[in-house]
């Protein structure tokens, strides 16, 4: 057996849609555990109030990162089969700031508010409404923003190929980046609780 | 030190282990090795030698015909050989460029050389690295010349309907190649050495592309 399963056809179209929503379960069931189904909570961190959204993400990427790396040099998985995205840069750049400010502004990004709306919250259903509407004037728009949708493109391109550094490394530099920044994060809570004491 | 270790609480124990996990990384460097690999011999040794490794020039010819793209044809030969000619919607890999070329572990792959052997190296050099559908063109090159762009037949007038038939099609799978049928005389002469230059015939626009890959991602 080689992962990824379903590119090498360890099952069909139809199964992979079974498996789909078995872990999109898992997922949901988690991330509303996790406390990601408060808008309240999304938005205390850009506050530095609370930050559990930045270590719940960071150990998510970490633990990621060290499993894809260990299943591949054990040769179960195949790294070349796993999907990500081409880079565009300056697009990105412009898409993840709108993201960022209708985070900060919503208190939801899309998948938080899909987990929102299972526990009946109104304000993540108006927030998935207007992400809907949103989706419908981009596509209308498109032909405009063609251009700039796909220009400074450098194709699929990972960290280690930019920097010509092993993977290895790139994956201890990371770790040591999540420790260093879950530690500062901590220190940050507290300076902003006893901020708040203070006040 | 395993006792400190233990007395440490879960976040730190879990830091600990992540940093440790990163620097073997760090020493291992790159997850793929890509120059060596480990075979299974028993599973190589049940698959060798059986027929689902293996595809004929007429099953080949009808993919290509009916604008199946389902496949990647590799052409292992020279690349002076393969501008020369090639078969439809081949690619030209050579051996040593194989295992860093673009072809996919999950892809099927069909390889043809000249003849049986370059394509049975490379067949076991790509089942080795983990190449899961790789087949091989039955006689290589040698039989879709003799077979299929060439063709001949020694059924002569006086042959069934059914015969006529087959000697038809055969003409219009070479026609559609660019070739076309080598006439057999009752002498029994050798006929290749008429055969006319071959010529790679005029570009086959396929009715259907090469699939495009679905789009992924979220």
């Amino acid at each position: 057996m080689t992962a990824p399963f379903f590119k090498f056809g360890y099952f069909n179209d139809e199964v992979s849609l079974i498996v789909a929503f078995i872990l999109g379960l898992a997922f949901g069931f988690l991330f509303e555990r996790g406390g990601f189904g408060s808008g309240r909570m999304l938005a205390a961190q850009f506050y530095f109030t609370d930050m559990r959204v930045f270590k719940v993400m960071f150990t998510a990427i970490t633990t990621a990162m060290i499993g894809l790396f260990y299943l591949s040099w054990i040769g179960f998985l195949d790294l070349s089969l796993v999907y990500f995205g081409e880079t565009f840069l300056l697009p990105q750049v412009v898409g993840g700031l709108i993201l960022g400010v209708g985070f900060v502004v919503g208190g939801y990004c899309p998948g938080t508010s899909s987990v929102a709306i299972s526990t009946g919250k109104i304000d993540a259903i108006v927030y998935a409404i207007g992400g809907l509407f949103g989706i419908f004037v981009f596509g209308e728009a498109f032909p405009y923003i063609s251009d700039f949708f796909y220009s400074t493109p450098m194709g699929r391109v990972t960290l280690p190929e930019l920097f010509g550094i092993d993977h290895g490394i790139i994956l201890l530099l990371v770790i040591m980046l999540a420790i260093a920044g879950f530690t500062a994060a901590d220190w940050g809570e507290k300076f902003m609780a006893s901020k708040k004491e203070g006040k | 030190m395993l006792k400190v270790y233990a007395a440490l609480p879960p976040r730190k124990r879990i830091g600990i282990l992540a940093i440790i996990l990163g620097i073997l990384a760090a020493i291992i460097g790159a997850p793929e090795n890509s120059t060596t690999a480990s075979v299974n011999i028993k599973e190589l040794s049940m698959t060798a030698g059986k027929n689902v490794n293996t595809v004929t020039v007429q099953e080949l010819s009808n993919w290509i015909i009916q604008g199946k793209m389902d496949y990647r044809l590799v052409d292992l030969r020279t690349e002076a050989d393969y501008e020369e000619y090639n078969i439809p919607s081949s690619e030209c890999v050579s051996m040593s460029s194989l295992t860093n070329s673009e072809l996919m572990r999950n892809e099927k792959i069909i390889l043809y050389s000249d003849d049986d052997i370059i394509a049975s190296q490379a067949w076991f050099i790509l089942k080795s690295d983990g190449y899961h559908s790789v087949s091989i063109l039955k006689k290589g090159m040698e039989a879709w010349k003799n077979e299929i762009v060439f063709p001949s037949c020694n059924c002569g007038e006086h042959s069934t309907a059914e015969l006529k038939q087959l000697h038809d099609k055969k003409a219009e799978i070479a026609k559609f190649f660019g070739g076309a049928m080598q006439a057999v005389d009752g002498s029994n002469s050798a006929v290749k050495k008429d055969l006319p230059k071959l010529k790679a015939p005029k570009k086959v626009v396929l009715k259907t592309s090469r699939k495009k890959p679905a789009r992924e991602g979220c």
